[in-house]
């Protein structure tokens, strides 16, 4: 016996890699200013997946999927002889760790997928943006946390079954997927570590993190990156004249239409001003605003504002609103006493997008961030 | 007809009306003689005081429009930037009568809680026009 190579380079490039991208993807799921995080993470994984389907066919000797088909069967039956404490070692992926594998990477591509339509359908990006309504792509959703759930879960056996393994054959086999080498005879032993496929994997992998994250490294303070830039939606000059010079012009679509109502009609006690507007410029702010309110969901924050509202409510602050509350709620008490927030209200002073109405994910930065 | 429904009728029909910000002192000063037949002229020394000058309310044009007419301002309660208000600064200032009136409308009510005389609104407008 003594040490030979068993899994080549690319092999466990790949495997670092996607353990890598499912925990950035996870840490990143529940945050809105990190979904460009999360996404490429989405991408990478799909995207090493590929790589693993192909390497399973051109990959060295236990890279292939020929040295780990086994049935079902064939795995229950592994996993209780390792019950019993007499399972036979396997220099490759043994029956059971072979069906993680089978599992982990379907997961990866059921997920990687349902993400995909959920962005297209919630946040209109993507590749299906535009092809799916925001109902169907919350549906997707439930789908997507499922089954990264699942996967999750996947990757709680699969780190078990290596322990367990390890302790039963008395070699690390964590360290083994970091070295590449087992102890085993000379024959067994995988023919290359294949370097420079190693090489090409991760040159791809670095170029599509460059593409993605290029933008914050072109940024300037005068112009910090967004991620996602969301649609051009509706404007009206009167409107933003009118309603933009003492605070940010609030695009319409923050609010339901009985709540631009009841603000035009009380415009004589406007948050402690009297606006005074002329009725020719009341008349045309108004149906902006009735034409465009939440109501008419023309953004993910319009649909979810409308829907968070009840219906016997006609809130005249955005801040008031049950889904502005939620979202902002984990924002610390010294953020809102910094002097360059001010208000609550201050939408810009967080959201890059503000002026133009879209809050996009990943457009906002606390003033912390953005610098003094 | 009098003088100044005659003027807030001019206002009204041209909203977008381009004048200079002479202009519209003088049609204030016009309207200020009606007020009090004693007016004789405006002054920028009383103007810069009333910018300045804390109200009864605790607030003053300053508080929004900073101590220098100059510089970029910040709104009071919302913290949204306010360009400069003197001409020099920002030549769309005191161009339109109708703007113009709009906000010593609201900016009196806000800050003095009344509006402001014909006197004091051509006062404040020769020490912006002073400021250089
Ligand atoms: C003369 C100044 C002024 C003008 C002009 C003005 N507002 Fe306001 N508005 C305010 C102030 C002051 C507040 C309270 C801000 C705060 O509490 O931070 C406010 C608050 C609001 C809010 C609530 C924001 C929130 O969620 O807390 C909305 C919505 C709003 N304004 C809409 C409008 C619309 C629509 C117009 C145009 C028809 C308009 N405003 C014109 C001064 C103004
Ligand atoms: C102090 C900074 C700050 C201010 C001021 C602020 N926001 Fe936010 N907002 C945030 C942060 C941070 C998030 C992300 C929260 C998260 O990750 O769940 C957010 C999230 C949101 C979202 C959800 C975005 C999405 O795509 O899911 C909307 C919509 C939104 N804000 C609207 C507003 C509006 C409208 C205003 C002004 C009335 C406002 N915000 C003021 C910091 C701020
Ligand atoms: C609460 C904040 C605030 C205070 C206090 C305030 N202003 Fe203003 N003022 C504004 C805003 C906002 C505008 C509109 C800015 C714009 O059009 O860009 C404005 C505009 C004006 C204009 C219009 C200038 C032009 O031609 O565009 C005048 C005149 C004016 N203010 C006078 C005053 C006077 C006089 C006072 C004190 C009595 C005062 N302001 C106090 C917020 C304020």
């Amino acid at each position: 016996m003594q040490k030979i190579l068993v899994w080549d380079l690319p092999t466990r490039l790949f495997h670092w890699l996607l353990a890598a991208a499912f925990a950035a993807a996870w840490l990143t799921a529940e945050s809105d200013t990190w979904l460009a995080l999360h996404v490429f993470a989405g991408y990478l994984m799909l995207g090493l997946v590929a790589f693993r389907l192909l390497w399973g066919v051109i990959g060295s000797r236990y890279a292939r999927f020929a040295s780990f088909r086994f049935g079902p069967r064939a795995a229950m039956a592994y996993l209780q002889e390792t019950l019993h404490g007499k399972a036979k070692r396997h220099i490759g992926h043994n029956p059971a760790g072979s069906w993680a594998i089978y599992g982990l990477l379907g997961l990866a591509v059921a997920a990687g997928l349902t993400g995909l339509l959920t962005l297209g359908g919630e946040e209109n990006h993507g590749p299906f943006a535009g092809l799916l309504s925001y109902g169907l792509g919350h549906a997707f959703k439930e789908l997507h946390e499922g089954l990264a759930s699942a996967m999750l879960a996947l990757v709680g056996l699969h780190l078990a079954g290596v322990a367990v393994e390890s302790l039963l054959h008395k070699e690390n086999l964590a360290k083994a997927m970091v070295t590449g080498c087992k102890d085993g005879e000379t024959a067994q032993a995988a023919a290359s570590p294949r370097r420079f496929s190693a090489m090409a994997l991760l040159a791809l992998v670095l170029a599509g993190g460059a593409w993605q994250f290029k933008g914050y490294a072109l940024e300037t303070p005068q112009q910090p990156y967004r991620p996602f830039v969301g649609p051009t939606l509706p404007d009206n000059k009167v409107w933003r004249a009118e309603c933009g010079a003492c605070h940010l012009a609030f695009h319409p679509s923050l609010l339901p239409a009985r709540s631009w109502r009841r603000m035009m009609a009380e415009q004589d006690r406007h948050f402690g001003e009297s606006l005074g507007l002329d009725p020719a410029s009341t008349r045309e702010i108004l149906d902006f605003l009735e034409n465009n309110a939440a109501d008419r969901q023309l953004t993910e924050a319009a649909y979810k504002i409308d829907r968070s509202v009840p219906a016997g409510e006609t809130p005249l602050r955005i801040t008031d609103t049950p889904y502005w509350q939620k979202k902002h709620r984990g924002i610390p008490a010294e953020t809102w006493r910094d002097p360059k927030v001010a208000s609550k209200a201050n939408c810009a002073a967080c959201h890059l997008d503000a002026e133009q109405g879209t809050f996009e994910d990943g457009a906002m930065r606390l003033p912390a961030r953005l610098g003094k | 007809m009098k003088k100044p429904l005659l003027t807030a009728l001019l206002f009204a029909a041209l909203p977008a009306y381009a004048a200079t910000p002479l202009e519209i002192q003088q049609s204030y000063a016009a309207e200020a003689k009606q007020q009090n037949p004693a007016f004789k002229e405006f002054s920028a020394a009383r103007g810069e005081q009333f910018y300045r000058a804390k109200s009864a309310k605790g607030s003053s044009c300053a508080a929004c429009h900073t101590d220098n007419p100059k510089a970029e301002g910040r709104h009071e309660k919302t913290g949204k930037a306010i360009a400069p208000l003197a001409p020099v600064a920002n030549s769309e200032r005191l161009t339109d009568p109708a703007k113009v009136e709009k906000w010593f409308k609201r900016n009196c009510q806000d800050v003095q809680g009344r509006s402001c005389s014909a006197q004091e609104k051509g006062d404040f407008i020769a020490y912006l026009r002073s400021v250089k």
